[in-house]
Parts: C-alpha cells; sequence; structure tokens
C-alpha cells in the first residue's frame, strides 16, 4: 500500500515483508492491553519505511511482533508474511530459522542490550555460527569483515559491553544485525543515544550498508531529522493505530492527520526557530474501541470521533489518514480574491488574485512589506470588506458581510491599534460583552460569566471594580489583551491578528505572544498572524504566506522559506527583515 | 585486589589475635580441674603443680611475650600440644581435617548442582503447578534443622534399611585390593553425611537461582538473544545461567560458616572423624590447645574459601575487574575525573 516513486530499474522491488492487519494484545493479571491495532503495510527490497509516534504508541512492539518475538500469553493476530511464511504462526524452531537471517533487529542502544558477561566477540560470533555453521578460522574471517564494516578496530571482540562507548555499543549491534545479511533491518531508535557526530556517522554508515547488502530497513524512531535522512516513507503511529501514512517530504511539508501536525510542532529539526508545543494532553494512551484513539487530543474532534472508530482512508498519491475529518480540517479558503480602490481616479490594485488556504489548528503568518495588501486581505477574510472578484469560504459556507464574526465559533478580528479598536468610553466589561450583547448570544449572566473566563484567559484581572473600570485607564499592553479578551468571548475557530503587538513594548509583545500562543494550544483555534516582523512570525508560526504588491510570492513552511528560497521578493523580504540569521 | 588481599591479611590477623585472647579472658582456668574421660573422677591439682604447669605452658610471661611466640610457633605450623590426647595439635588436626574437607566440599557441590538445576526449572516454569510443588518443597526441606535431617537418614537409610554404615569414615582394619575399592568404601560412608549438609543448604541455593534467574530473564539482553534466533540451549545456558550464576559465587562463599558449623553437627551424629568430630572431643575434655587450633584452622578455611570466592567472581564477572582497575589505577581514575 505504500509506493516508493523514482525507484531506479536496477533496485530489488520484490516485496519482502506483508504485515497484514497485525493487532497485538499484551495480557496480564491486571487485564489486557491492545498495543497494536490492525496495521497494515508492505516493504520491498531497499525500501526504507519509518515508524514514527511519541513514545507508548507501540513502536517497539511493533518491531518485536515483525520477529515473532511476543509469545504466550499474549496475542498476536494478523499476519506477517517473511520470504512467503507467516512468522506468526510458524512453530519456535522455524521462527529461529528466520530470526537474523531473514529479518534481524538493531536494538535500541542500552547498557543491558548486550549480555554483560559475554564478549563482544562472542555475542557477534553466535549468530555466525548458529546460523551459517562458521567455525574456527572462517569465523574470525568473517568478525574481522564485519568490524571492518561498521568501522570497529578489531581487538574490540574481546571487549565486553561495559567496556564500550555508546557510539561504539551501536556499532557492535549493528555488526550483530547485518552479521547473516538479513534481508530486512528493523533498526530501532538507531541515534537516540548518540551525540551529534556520532549520530552523523551511524546514519551515514546505515545508508553505505544499504548499498553494500541491499537490504531494506524499517526504521523506528521518534526522531523526524532521521526519519528525513533515511525513511523515503513514513508511518505515524498513535496509542498502536496508523494515523498517517505516505511519503517521508510531503507527509513532513503538510501533515494531514492533527496528530502528525503534532509532532512536526514538537520538533525541533523541523521548526528550530519557532517555540515548540507539545501535542496537548495526555501522551498516547491506552487503545480504546469505538473511538478515535487522538480524539481527547484532538482540537477538531466532533462528537462522532468520540463514539466511532475512523477508517485509513486513501486521500491520493499514496497518503492514508485515519480521521473523520479527512484529516486537518481547511477551514478557510480564499479563492481569486481581486481589490482594487480609486484614488483620484487612478485605480489601485491591492490584491490581485489571491488564494489562500488556511487549516484547523494551525498558525500562519501573513507576511509582506508595509503596503502590500496584508490588512485588506484580513478585513476581505473577516468580512468587513467585500472582495471585487473571487470567493471566501468560512467552514463551508461562503463568508458574506459580518456574518462569520456574528457568531461564535467563527472569525475574529484583533486590529493593530487597541486605542482605536476599544472604546475608551466604554467599561471593560461592556468592552468585552460588547459583541455577545450586539449579537444577542447569552442571557446577561452568562454573558458575566464568559467576561470572566475570557479576562481569565487573557490574564487579567476580573474582579468586580476591574470590571467596572472604564478602557481609558488601561494601558497600552492591557488593552490590547483586552481586544484580544473580546475576541475569545466569542469562543472564535479562527482568530485573524493584525499587527497586534506592533504598538507594544518588546516586554509587553512577547508576554502577549505567549499568551496567545498558549491560547491557541489550549482552545485549538487557527490563527493567521499579519505582520512585517519576521523574527517573530518565525517564532510563532510554522508556514509563512508571503505577500508581495497584493499578490501571494510564496507559501510554505517558514524555516524553509527563511532559509532557502528561490522566490525573489520574499527572498529579499527574508533578507532584509531577519535579524537573526543562521 | 590488592587492597582486597590487605582486607584478607587484617581479618587473618584479628582472627589469630582473638583466638590466641579468647581462652586467657574466659573466665576459670584449665588447670583448676581435671575431667577424666567419663566425667566420674575429679581430678584437682596442688598449687605446686598449678604453679608447675603455668610456668610449664609459659602462662606466667607477659601477654606480649605469649602473643609473640605464639605467633612465632604458628609461623612454624606449631599450633600447640594437646594435654589430653598427648600429641601435637597440628597433626591431629591434619589427621582429622581431608574427612571434614571431603565433606564440606562434596555437600557443597551437591547442593550447588541440586540447586541450580532445580533452581533453573523452577525459573523456565515459574507459576505452573510442577514449578510451585517443588517450591513448596524445597522451602520446607529447608528449614529442618540438619542434624535432624541427619537423624532420620541414619535411622531410616542405615540402621533400619542397613543401606549405609552407621558410623566411621573407612570400614576398619579392612584391606583394599584397589584403590577403586577404596574410594568405593570413603564414598560408601560419606554419603548420609554428605547427604544431610546438601539438603540443608540446596534449598537455599535453589531459592538464589530461582530468583535470580528470573530476574535475568527479563533483562534486555535475554530479549536480544531470543531476537538472535538463537538454539534454546545456548539461550538458557550461554546467556541466561551464565548470569544468574554470579550471586550464587558470593553465596556460597558467605554461606562456608554455616555448612562447617553444619559439618561440625552431622559429624557429631554420624561419627564421622572429621574436625567436627574432633572438636567436640576436645570440647568434652577442655583440651584448650586443641580447641584454639581447631578454630584457627576452620576460620582460615572460611576465609580461603571466601578469598577463592573474590578470585572466581573477578573471573565471571568481566564487570568486577575492571570496576577494580579502575580504582587501582591512577591513570584511569584521572580520566573518569575529567
Amino acid at each position: 500500500m505504500l509506493k516508493r516513486k523514482n525507484r531506479s530499474p536496477e533496485d530489488n522491488c520484490e516485496i519482502l515483508l506483508t504485515v497484514k492487519n497485525l493487532t497485538v494484545e499484551y495480557r496480564n493479571r491486571e487485564g489486557t492491553i491492545r498495543a497494536l491495532h490492525d496495521i497494515s503495510f508492505t516493504l520491498s527490497g531497499r525500501q526504507n519505511l519509518g515508524i514514527i509516534g511519541e513514545s507508548g504508541s507501540g513502536k517497539t512492539t511493533l518491531a518485536l511482533s515483525l520477529l515473532g518475538l511476543i509469545g504466550k500469553p499474549h496475542s498476536v493476530t494478523g499476519s506477517v508474511h517473511l520470504g512467503g511464511k507467516n512468522i506468526l504462526v510458524l512453530p519456535e524452531e522455524e521462527k529461529k530459522k528466520l530470526r537474523w537471517s531473514r529479518i534481524a533487529l538493531v536494538f535500541q542502544n542500552a547498557l543491558e542490550i548486550l549480555n554483560p558477561v559475554l564478549t563482544i566477540g562472542e555475542q557477534i560470533g553466535e549468530t555466525l555460527h548458529c546460523h551459517r555453521g562458521l567455525t574456527g578460522k572462517a569465523l574470525e574471517q568473517e568478525l574481522l569483515m564485519l568490524f571492518n564494516l561498521v568501522g570497529l578496530e578489531y581487538f574490540w571482540h574481546r571487549a565486553y559491553p561495559h567496556q564500550l562507548s555508546g557510539g561504539m555499543r551501536q556499532r557492535v549491534l549493528l555488526a550483530m544485525a547485518i552479521s547473516c545479511r538479513p534481508e530486512v533491518l528493523v533498526i530501532d531508535e538507531p541515534t537516540s543515544s548518540l551525540d551529534a557526530l556520532a549520530r552523523k556517522e551511524i546514519l551515514a554508515m546505515l545508508k553505505d550498508l544499504q548499498q553494500k547488502m541491499g537490504f531494506a530497513m524499517v526504521i523506528i524512531s521518534h526522531d523526524l531529522a532521521v526519519m528525513e535522512e533515511l525513511a523515503e516513507d513514513l508511518l505515524v503511529l498513535y496509542s498502536g493505530e496508523v494515523m498517517e501514512t505516505g511519503t517521508t517530504t510531503p507527509l513532513i511539508e503538510r501533515p494531514l492527520h492533527p496528530y502528525t501536525r503534532g509532532l512536526l510542532n514538537s520538533s525541533i529539526e523541523i521548526h528550530p526557530y519557532k517555540d515548540l508545543w507539545g501535542i496537548p494532553g495526555e501522551a498516547a494512551g491506552e487503545w480504546k474501541a469505538d473511538c478515535c484513539v487522538f480524539a481527547g487530543r484532538c482540537t477538531q474532534s466532533l462528537h462522532r470521533c468520540l463514539n466511532e472508530k475512523p477508517s485509513l482512508v486513501d486521500t491520493g498519491a499514496g497518503r492514508l489518514v485515519r480521521c473523520h475529518r479527512g484529516g486537518i480540517v481547511c477551514l478557510l479558503q480564499a479563492e481569486g480574491i481581486n481589490k482594487s480602490f480609486s484614488l483620484n481616479g487612478c485605480r489601485i490594485e491591492a490584491l490581485k488574485d489571491v488564494n489562500l488556504n488556511l487549516y484547523h489548528g494551525e498558525t500562519a503568518a501573513l507576511v509582506g512589506a508595509t503596503g502590500s495588501g496584508k490588512s485588506t486581505l484580513a478585513h476581505i477574510l473577516a468580512g468587513l470588506d467585500s472582495p471585487d472578484s473571487g470567493k471566501v469560504i468560512f467552514d463551508g459556507q461562503p463568508v458574506r458581510g459580518g456574518e462569520a464574526h456574528r457568531r461564535e465559533r467563527g472569525i475574529q478580528l484583533v486590529m493593530q491599534d487597541p486605542f482605536s479598536s476599544v472604546s475608551h468610553r466604554l467599561t471593560v466589561f461592556e468592552a468585552i460583552a460588547e459583541p455577545l450583547v450586539i449579537n444577542k448570544i447569552c442571557p446577561p449572566a452568562i454573558q458575566m460569566k464568559r467576561v470572566r473566563e475570557a479576562l481569565k484567559a487573557v490574564q487579567m484581572p476580573n474582579e468586580e471594580n476591574f470590571l467596572k473600570r472604564y478602557c481609558h485607564a488601561l494601558s497600552g499592553g492591557q488593552r490590547q489583551r483586552l481586544a484580544i479578551a473580546r475576541a475569545l468571548v466569542m469562543k472564535p475557530v479562527l482568530l485573524l491578528a493584525d499587527e497586534i503587538t506592533s504598538m507594544l513594548d518588546v516586554s509587553t509583545q512577547a508576554n502577549l505572544m505567549r499568551l496567545l500562543k498558549g491560547l491557541q494550544y489550549s482552545f485549538g483555534f487557527t490563527m493567521l498572524y499579519i505582520t512585517h516582523d519576521l523574527d517573530l512570525a518565525r517564532k510563532v508560526s510554522e508556514r509563512a504566506i508571503v505577500l508581495h504588491e497584493g499578490e501571494i510570492a510564496e507559501e510554505g513552511s517558514i524555516h524553509q522559506i527563511s532559509r532557502h528560497t528561490c522566490c525573489q521578493p520574499s527572498g529579499n523580504l527574508f533578507e532584509a527583515g531577519l535579524h537573526i540569521h543562521q | 585486589m590488592k587492597s582486597r588481599l590487605l582486607e584478607y591479611l587484617i581479618t587473618f590477623i584479628v582472627i589469630i589475635t582473638i583466638n590466641f585472647a579468647l581462652p586467657r579472658i574466659m573466665p576459670g582456668d584449665p588447670f583448676l580441674q581435671l575431667y577424666s574421660a567419663g566425667g566420674e573422677t575429679t581430678v584437682s591439682y596442688t598449687e605446686e603443680q598449678k604453679e608447675y604447669f603455668i610456668s610449664y605452658y609459659g602462662l606466667d610471661r607477659p601477654a606480649g611475650i605469649q602473643y609473640f611466640s605464639y605467633l612465632g610457633g604458628l609461623l612454624k605450623g606449631d599450633l600447640g600440644f594437646s594435654y589430653y590426647f598427648k600429641d601435637s595439635v597440628a597433626s591431629m588436626i591434619f589427621r582429622r581435617l581431608p574427612w571434614t574437607l571431603l565433606l564440606i566440599t562434596a555437600a557443597t557441590g551437591l547442593s550447588l548442582v541440586t540447586g541450580v538445576l532445580l533452581g533453573s526449572f523452577a525459573a523456565w516454569r515459574r507459576g505452573q503447578r510442577s514449578e510451585q510443588a517443588l517450591y513448596l518443597f524445597m522451602v520446607t526441606i529447608s528449614e529442618i534443622p540438619a542434624f535432624l535431617v541427619g537423624l532420620v537418614l541414619l535411622v531410616l537409610l542405615a540402621a533400619g534399611a542397613g543401606l549405609f554404615p552407621l558410623a566411621g569414615a573407612i570400614t576398619h582394619f579392612s584391606r583394599f585390593n584397589t584403590t577403586w575399592a577404596q574410594i568405593l568404601d570413603i564414598l560408601h560412608h560419606a554419603a548420609l553425611p554428605v547427604l544431610t549438609l546438601a539438603v540443608a543448604r540446596a534449598g537455599g541455593f535453589f531459592l538464589l537461582v530461582r530468583n535470580s534467574l528470573g530476574t535475568v530473564l527479563t533483562r534486555d539482553y535475554m530479549r536480544t538473544a531470543r531476537a538472535k534466533g538463537l538454539p534454546e540451549k545456548r539461550i538458557r545456558y550461554r546467556h541466561a545461567l551464565r548470569n544468574a550464576l554470579l550471586p550464587l559465587v558470593t553465596r556460597t562463599a558467605m554461606q562456608m560458616g554455616a555448612i562447617v558449623g553444619g559439618a561440625v553437627l552431622v559429624e557429631n551424629v554420624f561419627a564421622y572423624p572429621g574436625l567436627g568430630r574432633l572438636m567436640y572431643e576436645a570440647v568434652f575434655v577442655r583440651d584448650y590447645p586443641l580447641l584454639q587450633g581447631i578454630f584457627l584452622v576452620l576460620a582460615v578455611a572460611v576465609l580461603a574459601a571466601n578469598l577463592l570466592a573474590d578470585i572466581l567472581y573477578r573471573k565471571l564477572d568481566p564487570r568486577i575487574v575492571s570496576a577494580f582497575k579502575a580504582a587501582d589505577s591512577p591513570a584511569v581514575k584521572n580520566r573518569s575525573g575529567n
């Protein structure tokens, strides 16, 4: 089901490993825990499949079941076909024959993974003896060759595991795994315990060995950089279920499942400048039937997600996603937006054929020089202004007039200047409750409750006397936070933040941005962050939309764009705008 | 290792000193009374006789000088003179020692083999019926005192069934045609005492092996061994048991004292002519020089067993060697300190 493109013709394309509906349950006195649920994939010659997920997601269980190492009293159903035989149902003696000679496992590096009282030479040599029948001189020759292959001096064969460094131990584990020339190499966290240098060497060595020996690899890791380097395809595991699979590069560039995105957002390799935000909620918990396992941590979950298990659906190009909503929902689509103003008979094209998608839960930065049309676009998206042509679709409905920001769970806009956007003649309560009152959303008693909640969320006092205070008595930072509270009171799913920090001092700006990200993290709204401050944009958002003279010049990962872009306008913009260079 | 040897040396000197001091600070006087063999007639010394003996044995000299002459005697292998048996203590002990050594080594060996075999059986079958029954049985028999086991065996197998001799280490006044026949006779005599001692020890070894192997089986390297598709035998013995036996070495050495104590009792039950029997006889007649000699030899034997275990452990567990190398060599120390 995973297809790899661009495989050169001389590569061995025969399917080596087929896993079908693999389900593993651990049974002990306390009860039954399902560690893997319905996993299927195939692996062909020289293909590298990456398996990624948080700890507890079942990665290691998968590795062990591929070798048929999970036995009674636990239950393993489904099939793991290796060279035409289902290893799960073979008798133990037959399993032993397949292990190491056809499929070998590079264990996660740990001191106790090697037997402490046997020499390295013996531990590598015994597989040569038991599977290949080598003895004496021949065994020694082969051992020498293996040590050379993994870059270890031969005299280490007399050493005991505790005498090796972590990097050397990784080499030993590798030498041990390739000793019987397996067709499939399962590698569990190849680099997790290594320093940067050793890690680079090991990765290069894995590639080199694959060139020489032609095995296929199943790489298990939570390290996305390793995956980018080694794996062509990825399988994202959560609570024992496949959440998403597909080709590595597009999957990392545009994750479809909220969990995958959460993983990416937590990875410093993918977002070197952005603040890291883990996935909210408890880490991968127990597997549950009849619901989406990720629903509890998902910000776009529906009632259905709690009652029905989604199935793995093909979304095209070999990408499969397990989500009732078909992956991360596209919250807002703008198509062919044109807008022009006339000034003394002169037509000024503010926006030219702008197409834009905003996805659930993301933070996109709309960047561009002053006058590039950022605020105009924001106003059109919010429905405050209408485009000359083109349409904006929000949550499946076209945005017309102010409908989208008049309702709950709609769009809210926070503007640049809090002094003009919040009337100084209103009290704090009146200012925040205003949208609720105007739109007749809830009775006054509940209004008070929601205002207090909103104030608490933006970390402002919510006592009686503060609520009665007039807005003109507040500072700039407080008024901007009040403006955010006024937006939050409507429980928006899309927050358009138009230069919200440009009038604030650095400290207030930092506090406000952290606050906003924190709110987004817990409420899960989408944020379009409109700014010309590129350093800040790179800090808070994962995606950049570069606007240049009314047109979208470029769109993509803000990290990629800021590092190297071939687009001239955005190149210039980032060149000039970034104060922090690598 | 050097520091370890020093520790043994110090322990040895302390033992000698205690051995020297103990009879001298004990209440009573060896010359106050002498019992005849049956303990019926009491023989008392006169003042003159007492003084004569005190100066004869050098007990009137200062304690320091006595101590050094005692040490000097030890260095020459002189353990003193038994004043009841009228024989050199060293030669008496030397005649009896082999029998005790035979009992101890055979019993230790037998209990080790039984403990390891049954212990590994239990560890592989943890939780099964057969294992639970075995566990109960082993715990029960290891709680029965050795002399009681000995008595039961004596009554049932020797006196009752007549399968084994009742006493002694060898059939007296008999000539053996071959060495083999002689060995068989010795084994025949030693069988019950050895069995008694082994039964008392095997339970402990069984529990230790069972638990230690149980722990080893959950280790990561056991999963590695299984993943490698190694034959079951190799996984069990080379990978698992090899690790599980490490604590057994220490345990054996630590139990040496107890097994020596057990041997003393068992030798008396079976009237076996070892050091334990000699000790009993010596206590009976308050033969202090002899007792002192026996204590010393037994203490040294236990100490030697411990030293042997230390050396063996070093051979078996490569981690210990390097830990000691690191502690001994300043170069390594510096490096690890950085």
